[in-house]
């Protein structure tokens, strides 16, 4: 599949396309609630692809909540590396702020006031927590996705919503300017239709800024490999269905690459190590939110110390306050060696172990382990159970590994995606198997708004 | 005794630690940006002359070098840390196991570390009011081993500390903020937050005693956290102490690992050490040479440069004075050996001597060697020559100054060292 910017870029348009496509992306955004916020001025365009970003990514001027009750009227006076650089390039226009689960705790984009629906059945859940850049690039036919992923935000809802995700390698993109998760794991990332767009969009807004010192990748390569590995660890978790279509998919993917299994027995561990090293950033990331300096301010100065800090907390929603109680639990110092210093290690043999294994060739797997749930079951599952569907994108997040999710098959009418894993800085091979496993499989869309 | 300090020291930057704004005094909240106040998006960015400081005072300090430092949270709420974490440093601080001596004794440095500060309190009667200009200041923490065992020894190190730290362009009499940890039994005590080097020796002394003083009554020492009240000169307790402090660390991981091994720290100066190696050929002791140097490194260049081997205090003095006056930022040497020589001689380096040596007519060395006599006969032949002057002196003595100023002038002589013989002469005509 092309380049959906060049083909944009390069096509006539009417007059009135602007303002035609904010009048049908609001009228849409009304049932699926992609956006926060629609930017209206974006009608004032002039041959510029719309580009949206995720709600945690601060725009100058424009209330970024991080789909948090605690950060409403939030309105940075400074604009995220990314979105300086995206505003600087003339080829893109900003046209909005998409939704997300609160501060990025969710797999399925449910935990959030408003959450965002799937594209294509919004009885479904949109996936999380990029929820809102998945679901407004499966609405919008010519829109880039900035988004993040902490471990398999971005993944997660582009395979659910049948769009390319793709999360690049930790520091190659300047986190300044992100709501912070957990910092040494966020990584800011790209979704479009197309893996040629997401290639133009990483040149665009990647490589060295002051402003983020862990920012430090910028020799990225482009070494294509020859075999694929299917980690024994891992794949054991698919249930019977994603089982069989992903064997499917590997067998069209064998007429061209060598199909090997591999055992990392490390990963055995990865969904725990990270839920650990996320939970204890987590909550030092969302200490100043306290109602001193920073979250919402409408509890009685006078109030006693702890009247105060109850109230001022109370405006986190349920997994935030989980996240923040367990990761503090995880830090202190009984138990630190026992959880937070044994998942750094968990984390260094990870990140050693398949690095190993990503030299020789890439890592590929389902997105998600189960076909897309429906709200209504996601709304039954125990935070464990959410937590382990994150099973095969945690493993290249905690490693900082570059790694894509493309949709390879339609079910009942939904998509269903396959991620791919490459070696640190690796990220244009990454992006380019996308763009090569586009040119036999065309992309099926149910919305196509501002198309030409 | 164990005495241990946790001793806290404003770094000499431009800039904050972890962004560009100015370390200028300023009208309250105006040296702030997102990165100092904490903004959610923003990040910290080393300030590399704030590493390389704290590099150098760990160097000074005999510290193994962390060449690859890192960073760590210490999560705790209080309104002056709008993060709500301090970013500090523990385990890859960027020195440790280092150690410090003081005359005949060696004290344990365990940890340099680099920190932020946070921003400043001010009560305003009813309102408490925030600061943010101070918040991000750079500061080393340098934590002690509790090696120190008398307030003879505490005074030591403070001193050799001090003189350490002056040499590395930073000055910490009123800006030192320690932590002292005492215990006279086997019961630690904490007393926080004491400002300044004088109150610091003052917080001591008062703990030991009141320790002491608890011991003879029989009572328990209590483990707890004092303060030390400045205006009333007592520590008072703060809270009692049943277990350590819970920070929650983690690794700071919006700051990478720093590789510091392509910086240079700063040559360290030991003053004291210099002091007794001048000591030994010269007339002058050790003591003498430590007060004159430990925070003054003129003194101690100059001292070093020309080893004066008799009355070195007041040739030092009189040099430091003439560097003063003068507009030279070091005296050329030979311009140092006069003033060694003036000295010796017994006189004064004053701000006209300094005058005359700029204009190139050092004549008040010819003046030493010229010798009473001399001068008599000339200042006679000025009289002899001008009968007017005189009889204007006889009617108002105070036009002796013009005598003076004239013979002064055509002699290249300093009127000062004229004066005297002006007048004793004058009584004759």
């Amino acid at each position: 599949m092309a380049s959906h910017i060049k083909e944009f870029l390069g096509a006539e348009k009417p007059g009135d396309y602007y303002s035609a496509l904010v009048e049908q992306l609001k009228k849409a955004n009304g049932e699926y609630h992609a956006f926060n916020q629609i930017d209206g001025s974006v009608a004032d365009a002039n041959n510029a692809v719309p580009f949206s970003s995720k709600a945690n990514i601060c725009v100058k001027g424009f209330e970024t909540t991080a789909g948090s009750k605690m950060l409403q009227g939030y309105v940075p006076p400074f604009n995220a590396t990314v979105i300086e650089r995206m505003l600087g390039d003339d080829r893109f226009t900003f046209i909005g702020e998409t939704g997300m689960d609160e501060f990025g705790f969710g797999t399925f984009g449910t935990n959030t006031e408003v959450p965002a629906k799937n594209a294509f059945d919004s009885g479904y859940a949109a996936g999380g927590s990029s929820s809102g850049a998945a679901v407004a690039t499966a609405l919008l036919k010519y829109h880039v996705a900035l988004s993040e992923s902490t471990g398999g935000s971005i993944s997660t809802p582009a395979a659910l919503n049948g769009v390319v995700g793709f999360t690049p390698t930790y520091g190659s993109v300047s986190r300044y300017g992100l709501i912070d998760y957990a910092s040494s794991l966020d990584k800011i990332g790209v979704m479009a239709r197309s893996g040629e767009d997401i290639r133009i969009v990483f040149d665009a807004v990647r490589g060295r800024d002051d402003y983020d010192t862990t920012c430090a990748v910028q020799d990225i390569r482009d070494e294509k490999k020859k075999k694929l590995f299917v980690i024994e660890e891992l794949n054991q978790y698919s249930d019977k269905r994603i089982h069989s279509h992903f064997e499917r998919l590997l067998d069209t993917l064998g007429e061209k690459y060598e199909i090997a299994t591999k055992s990392i027995g490390v990963l055995g561990s990865a969904v725990e190590s990270y839920y650990i090293i996320a939970m204890a950033e987590a909550s030092t990331n969302l200490a100043k939110y306290n109602g001193y300096k920073y979250g919402l301010q409408h509890i009685e100065p006078n109030a006693r110390y702890n009247e105060f800090f109850t109230e001022a907390r109370a405006n986190f929603g349920v997994e935030a306050k989980r996240r923040i109680i367990l990761g503090t639990f995880i830090r202190s110092e009984s138990v630190k060696s026992r959880y937070y210093t044994k998942a750094l290690s968990v984390r260094s043999m990870i990140i050693k172990e398949m690095g190993k294994v990503l030299k020789e060739g890439f890592i590929i797997s389902p997105t998600l382990p189960v076909t897309t749930p429906r709200v209504s079951d996601v709304k039954k599952l125990t935070p464990v159970q959410e937590y382990a569907m994150d099973i095969f994108t945690v493993p290249p997040s905690l490693g900082g590994f570059p790694h894509i999710t493309f949709p390879y098959q339609y079910t009942d009418g939904m998509p269903i995606g396959a991620q791919l894993v490459g070696g640190q800085a690796n990220d244009y091979a990454v992006i380019d198997f996308a763009t090569e496993w586009e040119s036999e499989f065309d992309y099926k869309y149910k919305h196509n708004i501002g198309s030409l | 005794m164990k005495i241990g300090l946790e001793v806290h020291v404003a770094l000499p930057t431009k800039s904050k630690l972890f962004c560009s704004c100015s370390m200028d005094d300023a009208e309250p909240n105006t040296n702030i940006c997102p990165i100092c106040t904490g903004f959610p998006g923003s990040k910290p960015m080393l300030n590399s002359a704030a590493a390389e400081s704290g590099f150098s005072i760990a160097n000074a300090l005999h510290c193994k070098i962390n060449r690859n430092m890192s960073f760590v949270r210490k999560v705790y709420f209080y309104p002056d840390l709008p993060k709500c974490y301090q970013i500090t440093q523990m385990g890859g601080a960027v020195g440790s196991e280092g150690y410090l001596d003081i005359q005949g004794k060696r004290i344990g440095i365990r940890r340099v570390q680099i920190e932020e500060d946070p921003a400043q309190i001010v009560r305003d009667g009813m309102l408490t009011l925030l600061d943010f200009n101070r918040s991000g200041t750079p500061l080393v923490e340098i934590v002690t081993e509790p090696d120190i065992t008398d307030e003879g020894e505490l005074r030591s190190f403070i001193a050799n500390l001090r003189s350490i730290l002056y040499y590395l362009g930073v000055d910490i009499n009123r800006e030192i903020k320690a932590d002292l940890n005492i215990s006279i039994s086997d019961v630690r005590v904490e007393v926080k937050n004491v400002t300044g080097i004088k109150s610091l020796i003052e917080a001591a002394r008062y703990e030991i005693a009141r320790q002491h003083r608890v011991l003879e009554e029989g009572k328990a020492i209590a483990k707890e956290t004092r303060g030390y009240n400045e205006k009333r000169r007592i520590t008072e307790s703060l809270r009692e102490k049943e277990t350590d402090e819970e920070y929650g660390y983690v690794y700071e991981p919006d700051l990478t690992v720093f590789d510091i091994s392509g910086m240079k720290p700063a040559e360290p100066v030991y003053a004291n050490e210099i002091a007794e190696q001048l000591a030994e050929d010269s007339d002058v002791n050790a003591k003498t040479i430590r007060e004159m140097t430990m925070l003054d490194r003129h003194a101690l260049e100059l001292i070093v440069r020309f080893r004066p081997k008799y009355k070195m205090r007041s040739i030092i003095h009189a040099i430091q004075r003439f560097k003063k006056y003068g507009k030279a930022e070091v005296p050329p040497p030979q311009v140092i050996e006069k003033l060694i020589r003036l000295v010796e001689d017994g006189k004064e380096v004053t701000k006209e001597t300094v005058a005359s040596f700029e204009e190139g007519k050092d004549v008040s060395i010819e003046y030493a060697k010229l010798g009473a006599v001399q001068l008599d006969k000339l200042i006679k032949r000025f009289l002899d020559e001008n009968p007017r002057m005189v009889a204007e002196y006889k009617k108002r003595s105070k036009t002796i100054n013009l005598i003076i100023g004239r013979i002064a002038k055509e002699n290249g002589l300093h009127p000062k060292e004229v004066a005297g013989r002006v007048t004793r002469l004058l009584a004759g005509y």
